[in-house]
């Protein structure tokens, strides 16, 4: 049977698709070498830190144990799958206590009185969870987890709100400008290491130190510092609570401190950016609307640079769970483990106990916390993000 | 819409919440304990049926790695008397820097020059001891590793755990290559039996090149002014002493305060005062820690007497306590004699006085001295080089070199002989003689692994305790933990 003669139609479909082929590879190959160090340098090391948390793991490769080292870690697997339904709830009361403002009345009252409940039932089951994963579970790894929160609830919002103050006034026609600009700069760039010993210093306990100083300067008593196991609460205003309440101590406030330090500047830096990229004339037309000061940075300023702001408390939230050099550098045995957060306990199973079995099971640990962390930070805050 | 996929997912939300929360009441938990035991019985027999298939493993890297030792021992006593080490060049990774490094490259210059056997040492430095420890741990049984390296016990008994070093007792006997009776004793008693790790069953991994020891630095014009002519020798006059001298500060003091005892948070200082009061940190014979035994807690409630008491403070900065005792602020500090240096430049550079070291007060008929500092193992590699590297070594630690190091490092000798080459650098050091004299009295923190883990722990339980903690609770809870530490790292040994 004679073959029928291809038409112009499908000559150009087939040339076409030829076009689409080459296209599709040219693309593979310039993504290649992106792909390959990724995968070589992120993905492969995750994938074999999972490998190695599966096996009693020490100064060589020992047998298969399964989720042993996890298990080892978080201590029951039901308490801390309620621990984690907890969490869920508290999300869940979010999106009652949202969706209660776009509804009527009567939905309105139910959803709020609904969002109540759950934050209750929530909170029950947080505080329940993780009693049942502190009785079995690894106490020093437990542990570091509220002190890696203080930690970030410390330092992001304050660096995130110093950062934002320090670049409005520094947007302002101020002479010295490039001057100011980089001196705040400086902290960030100067090596955290010799800034940490530095720090380490101003906040030593000796009455003679930096910080007790000027303490004593505007006539209050001189403190430990770094060397203060107490909650700072405890400490400063007297006040004695329990468990998670207590809040962070005052060695680790004194570290927190180091943080805000160092990244306040960066945080400038990038809001200085964020500020000139507003349009001038918006500004203008709420000047002749009348605006004031206030109005002006409530109203556009502080919309307009929600962009920013989403961005450097996503990586400043990732950066804090992750802190380690300061934190090593400035930790002191006086402290008693307060300031000891996940990242120096997984160096210390690491480098000191040689469990490296069990360390990569707690990393994988938290690599997963900042990872549901960061994705409910992704949409709870990414939803308030104005793009203009 | 949303409203109905938020109830829903609010009432999933709670029953989940609810059928957890059933299931993990209390009626639930001694159901749990026996499913755990059984899961640590399966893991324990999963180990128990791998040993066996290990152990050939062992056997046959053994012989071919020591093919060459076993045929050499052939129905003979000494199992290196045929290896040949002639012509072998070998690798020395170590911590010297400056002109400690100087030094060092000097005797195995001299070595390279004059040995017998034509072997060539090259001396490598790899960075501090961790960076060394770091290093090790990627290149262990591999043929990357140094045929000598510089190991702390703890270190070296972490790298046995990889079964990566050799066992130098059958070196150190052999009538061929090693020591004889009379060298043997030439030795200090505690520096030579500190290598032998009975958590491997009285293996040898590592010797002596040099040795520190933990004493005690006065002010001795501070004590006169305060009207004592002679340091403490008991922990009572110690205490009265510091009290003293917190209360009347030094005439000739350069800066503010004045200190009785400076302590310094460190797990050796914790093990230097327990031996002061008869104790010891670990039970050699029942392989455990015990960091809660009545000397242990008799030290601790001495230490915490004197910080109740102002008499003491805890050193905030790094080195401060040198810092202070140069200024003429702090009567005693507790720290290594290869500080003997840097406490003269300090006092030569502050108040400039004269002090002097004695041995920790004690409570015990005679002193007992906290020995340490690092010791050279041997990795595994071939016969040849390891014999190689043994020989080496045994220059190192005779007693003519050994005098030499002692005076470019400053470090003590490990021979009792090496005093007589050091007549002259006893004239210009008298502290150094003082302590020298004291090395007899040695005794040593545990070869662990894992040490280093269980030191963190000990120095947090030492803070709390000069903060006021109570003594023997605290320290039951971290010999406790330090026992589960160690239970943890020696499970490695049946993999």
């Amino acid at each position: 049977m004679a073959e029928q003669p291809l038409t112009e139609q499908d000559v150009l479909a087939q040339r076409k698709e030829r076009i689409d082929w080459r296209e599709a590879i040219e693309g593979y190959l310039f993504i290649t070498p992106a792909v390959l160090i990724i995968a070589v340098f992120g993905l492969f090391p995750i994938a074999y830190a999972f490998y190695m948390s599966l096996h009693r793991w020490r100064v060589r490769k020992g047998p298969l144990v399964g989720l042993d080292n996890y298990e080892k870690a978080i201590g029951d697997w039901q308490g801390a799958l309620i621990f984690v339904v907890g969490f869920i709830l508290l999300y869940v009361a979010y999106r009652l206590w949202q969706s209660a403002f776009t509804e009527e009345r009567t939905w309105m009252l139910l959803s709020k009185a609904g969002s109540a409940l759950v934050v209750i039932a929530a909170w029950y089951a947080i505080s329940f969870g993780w009693g049942r994963m502190l009785l079995e579970g690894d106490d020093r790894f437990l542990n570091a987890l509220p002190i890696t929160l203080y930690y970030s609830l410390g330092t992001v919002p304050v660096e995130i709100a110093l950062g934002m103050i320090l670049a409005y006034l520094l947007f302002q026609k101020i002479r010295g400008q490039e001057f100011f600009r980089m001196l705040y700069f400086l902290p960030y760039i100067t090596p955290v290491v010799a800034s940490a010993v530095v720090f380490r210093t101003i906040f030593s306990p000796r009455e003679t130190s930096l910080a007790n100083r000027f303490l004593q300067f505007i006539g209050l008593e001189p403190q430990k510092w770094l060397f203060e196991s107490r909650p700072f609460l405890e400490v400063v205003f007297g006040l004695k609570l329990e468990g998670f309440w207590a809040g962070p101590s005052m060695a680790l406030v004194s570290i927190i401190l180091f943080g805000i330090w160092t990244y306040v500047g960066y945080n400038a830096v990038i809001f200085l950016a964020g500020l000139g990229a507003i349009p001038k004339d918006l500004y203008e037309v709420a000047e002749i609307d009348g605006a004031g000061q206030w109005q002006l940075f409530r109203h556009i300023t502080l919309p307009l640079l929600s962009p920013v702001t989403f961005y450097l408390a996503l990586v400043a939230f990732i950066g804090t769970f992750k802190a380690f050099n300061h934190i090593f550098v400035m930790r002191t045995p006086s402290a008693l483990g307060t300031v000891d957060v996940a990242s120096i306990v997984i160096f210390d199973t690491f480098y000191k106990a040689n469990q490296y079995g069990y360390a990569t099971a707690q990393a994988i640990l938290l690599f997963l916390i900042i990872l549901g962390l960061t994705m409910v930070q992704n949409r709870v805050l990414g939803e308030r993000v104005f793009y203009g | 819409m949303i409203r109905k996929r938020m109830l829903l997912l609010t009432l999933v939300a709670l029953f989940a919440l609810l059928l957890a929360a059933c299931g993990g009441g209390e009626t639930s938990e001694p159901a749990e304990q026996p499913a755990e035991q059984t899961t640590t019985e399966q893991t324990t027999e999963e180990t128990k049926q791998e040993e066996p298939k290990q152990e050939e493993t062992k056997q046959e890297e053994g012989t071919m790695e020591e093919g060459a030792k076993e045929e050499g021992a052939m129905g003979e006593e000494d199992p290196w008397a045929n290896v040949d080490p002639s012509g072998q060049t070998i690798t020395f990774w170590h911590q010297h820097s400056r002109s400690r490094e100087e030094a060092l490259n000097e005797i195995v210059q001299e070595f390279n020059d004059t040995n017998e056997w034509g072997i060539t040492v090259v001396a490598e430095y790899q960075g501090s001891y961790g960076d060394i420890f770091q290093k090790m741990l990627g290149v262990l049984n591999t043929p990357d590793v140094p045929n000598i390296v510089v190991a702390y016990q703890n270190q070296a008994a972490t790298y046995q755990l990889a079964d990566g070093l050799i066992d130098m007792n059958p070196l150190v006997d052999s009538p061929k290559w090693g020591l004889t009776e009379d060298e043997k004793a030439d030795f200090f008693e505690a520096f030579f039996n500190q290598d032998v790790f009975p958590t491997f069953g009285g293996a040898r991994l590592g010797f002596p090149p040099n040795r520190s020891m933990e004493v005690m630095y006065y002010n001795i014009e501070w004590l006169k002014e305060l009207g004592y002519d002679a340091p403490p020798t008991t922990p009572e006059e110690f205490k009265e002493m510091a009290c003293k001298a917190a209360q009347q500060p030094f005439s000739k003091a350069t800066a503010e305060g004045s200190r009785g005892y400076e302590l310094s948070i460190d797990a050796s200082r914790f093990a230097s005062w327990t031996f002061a009061f008869g104790g010891d940190v670990y039970d050699y014979e029942n392989n455990r820690y015990t960091y809660d035994s009545e000397a242990a807690i008799q030290a601790m409630e001495f230490l915490q007497s004197l910080f109740e008491e102002g008499c003491a403070t805890i050193v905030t900065e790094r080195y401060g306590d040198q810092t202070n005792f140069g200024a003429g602020t702090t009567l005693f500090t507790v720290g290594s004699s290869s500080g003997l240096p840097f406490y003269k430049s300090a006092v030569e550079e502050g108040a400039n006085f004269e002090w002097s070291v004695a041995p920790l007060p004690h409570t015990t008929s005679d002193p007992v001295m906290n020995i340490y500092g690092a010791s050279v193992s041997i990795p595994k590699s071939t016969p040849e080089k390891e014999l190689a590297a043994w020989l080496f070594i045994k220059y190192y630690t005779s007693p003519e070199v050994q005098a030499k190091w002692a005076k470019a490092s400053n470090y003590f000798p490990v021979r009792k002989s090496a005093a007589e080459a050091l007549q002259d650098y006893f004239e210009q050091n008298p502290a150094y003689k003082t302590a020298f004299e004291l090395l007899p009295y040695g005794k040593f923190e545990p070869p662990t692994p894992g040490y280093d883990f269980v030191r963190d722990m000990i120095e947090e339980k030492m803070a709390a305790i000069a903060e006021g903690a109570p003594v023997a609770e605290t320290l039951a809870a971290a010999n406790e933990e330090a026992n589960q530490i160690l239970q943890e790292q020696l499970e490695q040994l049946g993999e």
